[in-house]
């Protein structure tokens, strides 16, 4: 059902109003929604030709089934409520993706008090995910999400739903994370690098010829390290995980540039700087990257390429 | 859009459901009903363990059509209430079949609820309600087990739910059934439901009513508001009959008059005896509910001279009364009666010539001239009446359920001759005999006595308590009651037809089959009990129509107004969904501390209080410790040691907080108290 649009950028307020961004939420009676599904309202139906049939037969048993079917229904309404009630959302990881492509973010759900089953979380207007929450117990979902632009994508409105137990109502609540998902520009090709520290970067990156560099020692292993440096040999042989050292290349220290792409628009900058990134970083070239109000120190590596990817993303604003 | 799935932890739910809303009319409607079902759940198992393959269309097509044939074969048509219902049960079987989705199961669900429901258009006993109330329970099951998509769920988790639901539905259920108004049907669709049993005709010819007395089936029941009349004086009329053929009483209207001046019904214009006998004096009068079997027959039966306050029925000139409709379904109605109104009922001259008539000359010769001989010999009506009743004393009359035959003249072959009769043979040769004699007299059918439910509240009265009469009539007295059969058989009349018979052996055989509802033993009392239960049932809930339900709700709510019967609704039902709301959301409130802050916050709060000043919520063990032994020095040892064994359970790995560790620290901390006084 659509409403008209006035109408629909009302309730998008008004929606907005009650239901602020956090980083959790647990919902409760000002968050949720319940209303009869089309079953319930055929069941409604079906109770009222009870009683109707009840009164024309003056069957007061007939009679009684029908009430009996209303009253679960009232009943129903509370248990379905109380499969809502309470149960607990917070901020997961997030998968950071390319522009026009789609990332993840993680919702955690959490209940102290009670089980809560069949929840089913969307986001609006797409398919959703189903899990239950047992007490006590957390459970983290990976909810896909569109990227259409670079940047930072804030976490749509998400729609917790619920049918259980009988079905007869949908309880609902919208649930705004302050989540957001970074999109990576999507890298476009672009045959001169926008870098300086030496003329021969774009001779050596095209051909291909990576090791240029002296190999100076070993360092023990930390996190991030780009995995293509560790010296697996040595691994092998029993001396623990280290990373191999390099020498500084040759022709000094490789900066990735803004200022190096004046003239082309900011967007398609970042896209061209992100294909850099993404090439030099295939080529174990150590990097630097030098953004307005931002600099990243040249080196590789797995955390170093996505320290670089999120730079480009949040742009301008570092957080 | 993902299929849903009728999750296969639920599929034993469905299975027990089907069959157990089907099983009333399994056992009631024909034996390929149950194959049928059988059949179903056969194909569906293997079907389901993929050793074999579903039926497709054409096939379930043709059980289709098979069914409607085999319910053309057993009741002669697919349309009305038997067939029908047997239709519904064989479609509720077959739908099974080709449940697939979720879609599918709430159709056999929904399905299901008709089926329980037309389970009561036949049977309305307390059993039957119990047992739909179960169905319904699992029917609920089955839906909780349909929504519950997880697929590790467990099944008794379903009936759980469901049972919880159900219960807690039912007191609501009760509040609407009470308070919701019952409105009158919308259009007629009272059924036959079968029930026309043994029970009075509207004639009587000789052996007619002793064919009744075999039979121990229930006529209708009795609580009196106040004190009951002695057994002696519970003469229950039904009919009165006034025309004698011979060898059949009958019915009759006095000629000339109209059915409108002899039968009034509400609504209609007050003929003059019905006036003179609403303005008349009353006395003091019984008041009780008769709760009535179907008969299938107009009259009620009452004591004399009833007065209607609740139900419909009309009175006939002859003191009884009479139904707007043949009692198809149990009805109840409450009566008061004045056994001194008869005095107000005239006789006219149409009714005395009806009274009065005998048949040809050829029936009851000697009779009419014994009769007529007392009246030569007596002063009044009255001494003839008494010269009747020692007749029937003094000769060797008996009273017997197997009369012998009467093949020629009815009266005076048992007057002269055989002399073994039950009541019918009695009434009728009294009746002949003052009718001869120039007195009006009347036969009157219907039960005498009465046998009171042990647990007091009732009387019960069977087929067997069927009983003839006599009434005369008496210048200055009206319509007087005779019972020739109390001359002969006073057993009877005090004590009930076993113990008039039980003396006589010839009577032994019928004897037996009454027998066995003898109140004794263990049997005996059950079967009170349950006379009771359904007693109530038929009382409260199967009669309370939109007349006691008025009645009630006056008396509860002071009027009912359809204001006040709104709000009663709405207050009914809010004060019990929310205190379900209190149960169900009762652990919403707050944050339950785990043991470990149940141990602290105790000797927190201890603490807060004696000193008399509350403690900075975020304190450390340890600087409660210290804090104890500031104010309390001698205590300071048992603190810290508190501290630190409390320290250790919530810090140290190797330490593990369980039962034994909680007791220690508690013991600690009560050591700890003594020292703080």
């Amino acid at each position: 059902m659509r409403l008209p649009a006035p109408i629909q950028k009302r309730y998008q307020r008004w929606l907005a109003r009650r239901l602020p961004r956090a980083p959790v939420v647990v919902l409760n009676q000002r968050r949720i929604f319940i209303f009869p599904t089309g079953y319930g309202f055929f069941y409604l139906g079906v109770a009222c030709l009870l009683f109707v049939g009840g009164i024309n037969y003056e069957n007061n048993l007939i009679l009684s089934l029908s009430f009996l079917l209303a009253s679960l229904f009232l009943v129903a309404i509370l248990h379905t409520y109380r499969n809502l009630s309470g149960l607990g959302l917070r901020n997961g990881d997030s998968e950071s993706g390319y522009a026009g492509e789609s990332g993840s973010l993680g919702v955690t759900l959490f209940s102290e008090h009670r089980d809560h089953h069949c929840i089913w979380l969307k986001w609006e207007g797409q398919s959703g995910q189903q899990i239950s929450v047992l007490t006590g117990t957390e459970s983290t979902l990976w909810l896909n999400l569109a990227l259409p632009r670079r940047g930072r994508v804030l976490a749509p409105r998400l729609k917790v739903e619920s049918m259980f137990p009988l079905g007869l109502l949908r309880t609902w609540s919208y649930v705004s994370l302050e989540h957001f998902c970074l999109a990576w520009p999507s890298p476009q090709a672009s045959r001169d690098c926008p870098a300086e520290g030496g003329a021969e970067t774009v001779q050596l990156v095209s051909s291909g010829k990576p090791g240029n560099e002296e190999f100076r020692g070993l360092r023990a292993y930390v996190a991030g390290d780009s995995l293509r440096r560790i010296d697996w040999k040595g691994y092998a042989r029993g001396i623990g995980l280290n990373t191999k050292l390099f020498e500084e290349p040759a022709g000094g220290r490789l900066w990735l540039n803004w200022d190096a792409l004046e003239g082309v628009g900011t967007e398609q900058r970042l896209s061209i700087l992100c294909y850099w990134v993404l090439m030099l970083d295939q080529q174990q070239q150590p990097y630097g990257l030098k953004l307005p109000g931002m600099t990243l120190a040249p080196d590789t590596g797995d955390s170093h390429r996505l320290r670089a990817l999120d730079a480009l993303a949040a742009y301008p604003e570092f957080g | 859009m993902r299929v849903y799935q009728v999750p296969t932890h639920t599929r034993l739910w469905l299975v027990i459901t089907i069959i157990a809303c089907s099983l009333p009319q399994l056992v009631r409607g024909p034996a390929w009903q149950a194959g049928l079902l059988g059949l179903v759940l056969l194909i569906r198992a293997l079907g389901d363990r993929q050793r074999m393959r579903m039926p497709g269309r054409w096939l379930r097509g043709l059980m289709m059509v098979s069914v409607v044939a085999l319910t053309w074969f057993s009741f002669g048509r697919i349309y009305g209430p038997e067939a029908g219902v047997a239709l519904l049960v064989s479609l509720f079987s077959l739908k099974y079949l080709e449940v697939v989705r979720q879609r599918d199961a709430y159709v056999v669900i929904v399905l299901g609820y008709f089926v329980c429901a037309t389970a009561l258009l036949f049977d309305r006993g307390p059993g039957l309600f119990a047992y739909v109330l179960l169905c319904m329970m699992l029917l609920t099951t089955c839906l909780v087990g349909i929504n519950h998509s997880d697929t590790g769920a467990r099944s008794w988790g379903h009936l759980r739910r469901g049972a919880v639901m159900s219960l807690q539905a039912i007191p609501v259920m009760l509040v609407l059934f009470v308070l919701v108004p019952r409105v009158a049907p919308l259009w007629n669709m009272r059924i036959d439901s079968g029930q026309a049993r043994t029970g009075m005709s509207d004639s009587m010819a000789p052996g007619e009513i002793s064919e009744l007395s075999r039979s121990s089936e229930l006529a209708f029941r009795v609580s009196f508001d106040g004190p009951a009349p002695p057994g002696a004086e519970r003469y229950w009329r039904g009919l009165t009959l006034s025309h004698f053929d011979g060898r059949t009483w009958q019915q009759a209207m006095p000629r000339g008059m109209d059915r409108k001046d002899y039968l009034y019904q509400a609504g209609d214009k007050e003929p003059d005896w019905y006036r003179a006998l609403m303005t008349a004096e009353r006395g003091e009068g019984y008041r009780y509910q008769v709760i009535m079997e179907p008969t299938q027959r107009q009259w009620l039966f009452a004591m004399k001279v009833p007065v209607l306050e609740q139900g419909d029925a009309g009175l006939a000139r002859d003191m009884r009364l009479v139904a707007n409709d043949p009692v198809a379904d149990s009805i109840g109605y409450t009566v008061t009666s004045y056994p001194d109104l008869v005095r107000a009922v005239p006789l006219s001259e149409e009714e005395r010539s009806l009274m009065l008539s005998l048949p040809d000359r050829d029936v009851g010769r000697r009779a009419r001239g014994l009769a007529q001989q007392w009246r030569l010999d007596a002063d009044n009506p009255g001494q003839v009446v008494n010269q009747a009743l020692r007749y029937f004393r003094q000769q060797p009359f008996y009273y017997t359920l197997r009369p012998p035959p009467l093949p020629v003249d009815p009266i005076d072959e048992f007057l002269f001759v055989s002399r073994r009769g039950f009541c019918e043979h009695y009434a009728s040769s009294f009746t002949f005999m003052m009718r001869a004699a120039g007195i009006p007299a009347r036969v009157v059918v219907g039960y005498q006595g009465g046998e009171p439910n042990a647990l007091g509240s009732h009387l019960l009265i069977r087929q067997y308590d069927a009983h003839a009469w006599s009434e005369v009539w008496l210048d200055g007295q009206g319509w007087v009651r005779v019972d020739p059969t109390a001359a002969v058989a006073p057993d009877r009349i005090e004590d009930g037809l076993r113990a008039a018979l039980s003396g006589s052996e010839y009577d032994l055989e019928s004897l037996a089959a009454l027998q066995s509802f003898a109140n004794s033993g263990l049997m005996g009392r059950l079967r009170q009990w349950g006379d009771y239960v359904d007693f109530q049932w038929q009382n409260w809930v199967l009669g309370y129509n939109s007349q006691s339900q008025m009645q009630l709700l006056r008396q509860m709510l002071g009027s009912a107004s359809p204001l006040r019967i709104a709000l009663a609704l709405l207050a009914g039902i809010t004060l019990l969904l929310g205190l379900y709301m209190l149960v169900l959301l009762r652990q919403d409130r707050g944050y339950r501390q785990n043991p470990m802050e149940r141990e602290f916050w105790r000797l927190h709060q201890r603490v807060s209080r004696l000193q008399g000043q509350p403690l900075d919520a975020g304190v450390t063990p340890g600087q409660l410790a210290e804090r104890i032994s500031e104010r309390w020095p001698r205590a300071s040892q048992a603190a810290s040691q508190w501290a630190l064994q409390y320290q250790q359970a919530l810090y140290n790995p190797s330490v593990t907080t369980d039962r034994v560790r909680l007791r220690h620290l508690r013991r600690l901390r009560n050591r700890l108290y003594k020292l703080l006084d």
